[in-house]
């Protein structure tokens, strides 16, 4: 088997920037010398899900909704196969990854929205206490792909960090996503600081 | 994601608790008086704590800072500008209305301008000298 080419660069780099906004976000979330920048950092969340959400339409092959959301079928039989080892090789998101996906885009969503009403005074101490839940469950599920990255790393026998990085990982070469879409970046990046400007207005 | 609502909503509903200003005064007197029996809260010593310059953070020095010198006019948030409405619950039937609240903003405001947490002879203070404005 080849190294092939599966996470395209708005991939990789918006999962990153994704991870330390959120990471930002959850550490100034209690202070108030801190509060722009937590309010930028929920906005930069904010702009990443936005743009992945259309990146998950348009986006390379591994990239698009289509190709990783999967029914709870699909997800039993992944865990089944984990647990006996009989897991086949897949170059995208495995169907149980995939689902922590949608959830965390949903909760970068929701909370960052629930962070912008109550930026402009809208809601009061119900949705403060919202916005906290939204973000910690968004961060028990940050825990729980973590551990899912862990465990399919070494079921795999395969890096998925360093993938994240490279974009990189094994398989059949006509398995691999068509390019990196380099030219996709300066959307990303406009549209994660565009959101951080607006929500902290 | 579902199943998570009505857990949600239940959560909310639980912790929402209503009090009246004079009640959760009295929680913090109480408090208050387990160390010392003769303890009377003072809207003197609540004033000074308000504007004083702890020093601790060079952009929120006093509770003043933020919530400006009368607690019934409110003030602005000094990091992000942002209008804060008056702490004074005679101008804002909001404030001290819920103990949970009113509990989570003395840890957070006290960690962040004194650098550490709030007795409940100072929190009673700070209640009676708010209630009584400037």
């Amino acid at each position: 088997m080849n190294r092939i080419l599966v996470w395209d660069w708005p991939v990789r780099i918006g999962h990153w920037l994704l991870a330390g906004a959120f990471v930002l976000a959850w550490l100034t979330g209690d202070s108030e010398t801190w509060r722009l920048v937590h309010v930028w950092a929920g906005g930069a969340v904010v702009g990443v899900v936005l743009f992945r959400l259309l990146w998950g339409l348009v986006g390379t092959r591994y990239a698009r909704f289509a190709s990783f959301v999967r029914g709870p079928g699909a997800v039993k039989a992944y865990f089944l196969g984990l647990f006996r080892h009989t897991l086949a090789e897949q170059p995208g998101h495995n169907p149980a990854g995939g689902w922590a996906i949608v959830a965390l885009l949903s909760l970068g969503l929701l909370s960052g929205a629930s962070g912008w009403l109550i930026y402009q005074d809208i809601g009061g101490e119900w949705l403060e206490e919202l916005h906290e839940t939204l973000a910690s469950t968004m961060l028990a599920m940050v825990i729980v792909h973590v551990i899912g990255v862990l465990t399919g790393s070494l079921a795999h026998g395969e890096n998925l960090v360093r993938a994240m990085f490279t974009g990189m990982k094994r398989g059949d070469a006509d398995a691999a996503i068509a390019g990196a879409r380099p030219l996709a970046v300066p959307l990303l990046l406009t549209c994660a600081a565009t959101c951080a400007w607006w929500l902290a207005r | 994601m579902k199943a998570l609502i009505p857990v949600l909503i239940g959560l909310f509903a639980v912790t929402a608790q209503a009090a009246t200003p004079n009640e959760i005064l009295a929680g913090y007197r109480a408090e208050a008086a387990k160390n010392n029996p003769r303890y009377q809260s003072s809207a003197e010593l609540g004033a000074q704590l308000y504007r004083h310059s702890f020093g601790v953070s060079a952009k929120m020095p006093s509770c003043s800072s933020c919530h400006g010198d009368d607690p019934a006019r409110g003030g602005s948030h000094v990091v992000t500008g942002k209008a804060i409405q008056p702490l004074a619950p005679a101008a804002n039937a909001e404030r001290f209305s819920d103990p949970a609240k009113v509990e989570k903003w003395f840890r957070r405001n006290c960690g962040e301008v004194l650098g550490r947490e709030c007795s409940a002879t100072e929190k009673a203070d700070f209640i009676t000298f708010v209630m009584r404005g400037r």
